[in-house]
């Protein structure tokens, strides 16, 4: 379970401070669908970042189980990032000398995962492993970037706004995949999103504005990608 | 104006390259015609054998070191305007949207041929400066009668003002072809110049770990990179075991020289190759921070396959400075009665390649540094 107590982040300078959490708590259970939604600057990107490791709070814990990682030092974060978490981005962020299996290689690497070209086949790609990032679509890369944090068998996965860049039928293909996975390979999903519609997905959304959680609920039944507006 | 002149700032390479270069030629080439003016009052026999070895050295030290550091500097040029239009792609794309002309962009590039300009005036009156102590240790020893310090035009036309604007010529020239790409492939900012995609072997790398995949190809990837790094490393040897090992064939301020422009040329290159590694792979480091590769491991995959390079560049470099001084003093010096015999000095070159190594590796530990300073935010804030 992932739990966040009384969040506070700011940017700026100390003078200036511009806050962007301003005391978030919640909890995500393992297994979970949570989606963050929210407007542009609504904090979510941030919280995500801070939920993930990669950013620091100025005030507030973040626990993973009992492990609380704010505060761990940053050869700790690398290791926990390491064996904890998967990112997937909305620019994909593929290495674009290396071909479709090594970018894959990439996550797998990291848990010793030698057979991390299921993933590959799962997200539709098997044929396409020798391919650059170039000369793919922009729903294969993300499918690449899909699978590339699949392969290291995170027990959370963290992406943010993943169907930003996509058209409406590239992007409900994406987010199957990552439900489709979810279900096969159980690890716990934060997605950040601006589209009300994928919030129909989750088990659980965080509706967010002005650093604070304006409201959080559960969804008793979750759409599938294909069921939802766009 | 595409380009403005702030851009030239950053040919900082090429300025020195080009400094070091045009004072080295300025020195050997207008001592050269300023003997030429006292050669009739030469008396046959050894005076004029010592009168030939002074010529023959200046212009072997003038068209070897002049042509070697010349060819180094246009490479450089090519170099940093493919990156500048690789940077710039976006705006690039947007100018020749909106009509512009290859030609009407490109000839913004003249500001390239101004860093040459700076660099070779600055060797140019550097050498000037210096030149009544040349003159007098180099006729240390009264051999050949007083030569007089004089300017020569021709000589600052032929080494200040045509390589300024040839390189000018040469920037717009270059940047026009390489602005030929498509509108819409500037635009979306795909890589097809300076850093090109190669596609991997299949033969052979199956079982390459994704860290030493991507060591190699990162390496792969900037040919050009590869090459500034080899040539550093090669100056360096060269240059330190040269001037550890001609203590007893030339003048302590000959020797002062080499070691200085040595000093200079290698770690300005390295320097700038290594920031240009490290800057072009941000992105990618980040990304390894992100997914949880160690600083180590960034450093590993980013900087270990230039290493290799490294050391090859100093293995020839070696080669090339015994080569070269033992071809002047078996072919020029050869009349010269008293010239000792030049051996391989083995203790020059111990203590040049410990201190290369100290150097090499201190400077990667300092890059590794600013890896682990690489903030993993940069990726995660950017939008399209």
């Amino acid at each position: 379970m992932i739990r966040a107590c009384d969040l506070f982040k700011s940017y700026g300078s100390a003078d200036n401070p511009f806050p962007v959490l301003r005391g978030i708590s919640l909890d995500i259970e393992d297994g979970e669908f949570a989606v963050i939604l929210g407007a542009s600057g609504s904090g979510k990107s941030t919280l995500l970042n801070v939920l993930s490791g990669l950013e620091t709070p100025d005030q507030g814990d973040v626990y993973y189980e009992e492990k609380k990682i704010t505060g761990l030092s940053e050869s700790e974060l690398t290791r926990f990032r390491r064996e904890q978490v998967g990112f997937i981005f909305q620019q994909y962020y593929l290495l674009p000398h290396m071909n479709v299996d090594k970018n894959v290689k990439m996550g797998a690497d990291l848990s010793g995962n030698k057979d991390y070209r299921e993933v590959i086949e799962a997200v539709g790609l098997g044929d396409k492993l020798e391919k650059l990032p170039g000369e793919l679509s922009g729903g294969e890369q993300q499918r690449v970037s899909v699978a590339r944090a699949l392969a290291k068998k995170p027990r959370v996965l963290f992406l943010d706004e993943p169907t930003g860049a996509l058209d409406e039928a590239t992007g409900r293909l994406v987010l199957d995949y990552i439900c489709r996975l979810q279900k096969m390979y159980h690890f716990t999903v934060v997605m950040v999103t601006h589209n009300q519609n994928i919030a129909q997905m989750a088990h659980k959304v965080i509706l967010m504005n002005s650093g604070k959680i304006r409201d959080l609920y559960r969804n008793d039944t979750q759409k599938t990608a294909y069921e939802i507006g766009w | 104006m595409v380009v403005e002149l702030k851009d030239a700032a950053k040919f900082t390479g090429i300025f020195i390259i080009s400094c070091c270069a045009v004072f080295v030629c300025t020195l050997f080439l207008n001592f050269n015609m300023d003997m030429a003016g006292i050669r009739d009052e030469i008396a046959p026999g050894p005076v004029t054998v010592f009168y030939e070895a002074q010529v023959s050295s200046g212009k072997m030290i003038s068209y070897v070191s002049g042509g070697c550091l010349l060819l180094t500097s246009v490479i450089m040029l090519f170099f940093y305007i493919k990156h500048y239009i690789d940077s710039h792609r976006k705006e690039l794309g947007i100018l020749k949207a909106l009509g512009y002309s290859d030609f009407k962009i490109a000839r913004g590039f003249w500001v390239f041929g101004f860093s040459v300009l700076v660099g070779t005036g600055v060797g140019f009156g550097g050498a000037f400066l210096l030149m009544p102590r040349f003159y007098r240790v180099m006729n240390e020893e009264n051999i050949l009668p007083d030569i007089a310090v004089q300017f020569h035009f021709s000589l600052l036309v032929c080494l200040v003002l045509i390589p300024a604007a040839s390189f000018s010529a040469l920037a717009v020239l270059y940047g026009c072809r390489k602005l030929g790409s498509p509108v819409l492939t500037l635009l979306s900012g795909k890589q097809g110049g300076i850093f090109k995609i190669r596609r991997q072997k299949k033969s052979g790398r199956k079982n390459l770990s994704f860290l030493q995949d991507l060591r190699q190809s990162t390496a792969r990837s900037r040919i050009s990179l590869v090459f500034f790094i080899g040539f550093a490393s090669f100056c360096y040897s060269s240059m330190m075991q040269m001037t550890f090992g001609m203590d007893e064939l030339a003048s302590p301020m000959f020797t002062a020289i080499i070691f200085v422009i040595g000093i200079v040329l290698s770690f300005t290159t390295l320097l700038l190759s290594v920031t240009t590694v490290v800057d072009s792979n941000t992105k990618t480091i980040a990304m390894m921070r992100v997914f949880g590769y160690s600083q180590k491991d960034c450093r590993k995959a980013i900087l270990d396959g230039y290493r290799p390079v490294a050391y090859t560049g100093f293995a020839i470099g070696t080669a090339y400075q015994y080569g070269l001084v033992k071809g002047m003093v078996s072919i020029i010096f050869k009349d010269v009665p008293e010239v000792p015999d030049y051996t391989f000095n083995w203790q020059a070159l111990f203590i040049t390649l410990l201190s290369f190594a100290v150097v090499y590796e201190c400077m990667m530990l300092c890059y590794s540094v600013r890896i682990k300073n690489i903030s993993l935010k940069e990726i995660m804030l950017e939008r399209v």
